[in-house]
């Protein structure tokens, strides 16, 4: 199979290139505030120009998928002096955002260089040993669970209970362990809810902050500090990704009034099966944050 | 892809990473002439592992009854359908297997079951390929037919699951060859319920990552048998450490049955994973259907298994099952009795070959009555 791919990793390679050396710049235009920018349809985002991002097919690592459906991204930056955010839009006639064996969820990701330095630039696609990017991931399933426990006005934690009757309808259960053990006897029963995987477990935000040092390396990082809100309108999703300009860790970048980085982008429509590695994605495009 | 060794298909075959055996093979034996769909496996299992949120529907043991049950529905036709027609014709298989069938773009050959395939564990039970017309007698293999399959996870030494997940989330311990997802590192891509041809990894909606038998490792750690295998009333299971072939021992019963007698065949070996399951095929069935699903060699098999009684060491490894629920490491006969030693080397259980026929008089003097054949 290494073989096979070779051609399509020279072509992916190529087309990549000239998408990066083709992009104008995403500008951030800096506005009034303090602390994260939450809102997708707040008046400040008029201030923003929209920037479209060409999304190619990932064809450099198996798995694939040939026809992934999002070619392009609407991009918009804003900071405040304290938190940048990024809008997302793209079309999307299904709304994606819940799991069972055959169904997969909407997710927009960024990413930005953990260390920006214009000699030596991460690889594109998730960085390289040595070149560890930065990864903003939001999911419409986490998403949707953040509404569904504000909607019911439920702790975080009911989600599971909420879930299985708006999957199952008419599923009837006896009973489970965790209704009748003590929490600590009751997880070996969670599997992965009861390890704490950050995929599993539930979130006070959407978007995970992750990290990445090239394919299959993803890890989600032990201090979070994105957030973020998408809503799905007429078609299409919004998305703000938001994110502090400085924050304590290592494995964050640090972003300046003024200052410039790169960002690239990565869209899965759920709806067409695109999960991991099935995904469309963009070559780095030049962010500039404005004084 | 590296190049790997798998016995079962007497070749060397790609496969996404280097051969690495671990230092013991947990593998299983199920005698399919014994097994008959009590589930009392499945419910064993069921309570033990998979009683959790999102696991109303998920079976890491089912028992599916061939030709016409599935779990999920259709699983292995589908993969057959989609590997083509293959020559299954002798010891070294010469059609490919599911990584050399891999299309562009994939590590496997596979297909994603939708949700619903799981929905109905029972469908096709005790359904028979055909109704018996006028006339019909007893024959083998039978006119009509049909049998139980008892499935977990084949704990395969070239897993299918393993070699989709890009992100290496699946491993294969070093110590006894069992197959674990880390329930930490695993994102819940679906990846490896696509990649594994016999639909054991699972995915659970609410933790939203997959799950799979686990081998019961923690009673193999500690030298027991797994749970499906102990709690088996028809005593069809024998759980154990499996030699590669070049490697193995008569004193083992699992070395005995697989590589010695050659009574005990893998699961659709032609897919190329080298299943750690294996299967005493049913006498009564016809040979080119178990072919399929056992691959070359199931002829033999059924003639060694019926002649069993005039090989000491063959019957006495059959008389372990379900004798003990601890590991037998190795066995032998000891005058009237199979003998099963742990891994110390510890007398386990010891089994007559021979129950002694007792003949008792019609009539009961004690009891002042006559004794009948009825209960």
């Amino acid at each position: 199979m290494r073989n096979r791919l070779k051609p399509f990793v020279f072509i992916g390679a190529l087309a990549l290139a000239g998408a990066a050396a083709a992009q104008s710049p995403i500008l951030a235009p800096r506005v009034p505030g303090a602390g994260p920018i939450l809102d997708p349809d707040a008046a400040a985002w008029k201030q923003a120009r929209p920037q479209k991002v060409a999304l190619l097919p990932q064809m450099m690592a198996a798995p694939r998928h040939d026809k992934p459906a999002v070619a392009e991204l609407t991009v918009r930056a804003l900071h405040n002096g304290q938190w940048l955010a990024l809008r997302l839009e793209w079309k999307d006639a299904s709304k994606s955002d819940r799991f069972v064996t055959d169904q997969f969820g909407d997710q927009v990701a960024v990413q930005f260089p953990v260390r920006f330095d214009p000699k030596q630039l991460p690889a594109p696609m998730m960085g390289n040993p040595g070149g560890r990017v930065n990864i903003l991931q939001w999911r419409a399933a986490f998403q949707r669970d953040i509404d569904q426990a504000e909607h019911h006005a439920l702790g975080a934690y009911a989600h599971a209970i909420v879930d299985l009757r708006e999957l199952y309808p008419n599923a009837v259960v006896d009973l489970y362990p965790d209704q009748v053990l003590r929490a600590t006897d009751a997880t070996p029963y969670m599997g992965a809810l009861g390890m704490d995987n950050p995929i599993s477990h539930p979130k006070l935000t959407p978007v995970l902050d992750q990290m990445a040092e090239g394919w299959g390396t993803m890890t989600v990082k032990p201090d979070q500090h994105a957030d973020g809100k998408g809503v799905w309108e007429n078609g299409a999703w919004r998305v703000v990704i938001t994110v502090p300009l400085a924050t304590e860790s290592a494995n964050s970048p640090r972003f300046e009034p003024g200052g410039q980085t790169l960002a690239a982008f990565a869209v899965w429509e759920g709806g067409n099966r695109e999960v991991g590695s099935r995904k469309s994605w963009s070559a780095w495009v030049p962010l500039r944050l404005a004084k | 892809m590296a190049k790997v060794y798998n016995w079962q298909i007497g070749r060397e075959m790609e496969y996404p990473y280097e051969a690495a055996r671990p230092k013991k093979q947990f593998a299983m034996v199920m005698d399919l002439n014994k097994c008959i769909a009590c589930q009392t496996c499945t419910i064993a299992c069921k309570t033990m592992w998979t009683a959790g949120r999102g696991q109303e529907y998920m079976f890491w043991n089912n028992v599916e009854t061939k030709p016409y049950g599935f779990y999920p529905l259709g699983w292995d036709v589908k993969t057959l359908e989609q590997l083509g027609v293959q020559d299954l014709g002798g010891p070294v298989y010469r059609g490919k297997t599911l990584f050399e069938a891999a299309p562009e773009g994939e590590r496997v050959l596979g297909y994603l079951p939708e949700d619903m395939d799981y929905a109905n564990p029972n469908v096709g039970e005790d359904d028979c390929t055909g109704l018996m017309g006028q006339g019909a007698y007893l024959t083998l293999p039978h006119m009509q037919w049909m049998y139980y399959l008892p499935r977990i996870c084949n704990h395969c030494t070239y897993p299918g699951c393993l070699g989709a997940c890009p992100r290496q989330s699946i491993y294969k311990r070093p110590e006894d060859g069992i197959v674990l997802v880390d329930q930490q590192r695993c994102r819940g891509y679906r990846e490896c319920v696509k990649g594994c041809p016999y639909k054991k990894v699972f995915f659970n909606s609410m933790t939203r990552v997959s799950e799979k038998c686990i081998g019961c490792y923690p009673a193999v750690e500690n030298g027991r048998q797994s749970q499906c295998t102990i709690t088996c009333i028809g005593k069809i299971r024998l759980n154990g450490f499996l030699s590669t072939p070049d490697r193995a021992r008569e004193d083992n019963p699992m070395d005995y049955l697989i590589h010695i007698a050659k009574i005990a065949k893998p699961l659709y070996p032609q897919f190329g994973l080298e299943p750690n399951v294996y299967y005493i095929p049913p006498i009564h069935v016809p040979p080119a259907y178990l072919t399929q699903m056992f691959g070359w060699g199931v002829e033999e098999a059924i003639k060694t298994y019926r002649r069993a009684k005039d090989d000491t060491r063959l019957l006495a490894a059959l008389l372990l099952f379900g004798s003990t629920p601890d590991i037998i490491h190795r066995y032998q006969v000891e005058g009237r009795y199979a003998v099963g030693y742990d891994e110390s080397g510890t007398e386990m259980v010891r089994v007559p070959l021979r129950e002694p026929i007792v003949v008792r008089a019609v009539y009961d003097e004690r009891h002042q009555a006559y004794r009948t054949n009825v209960t």
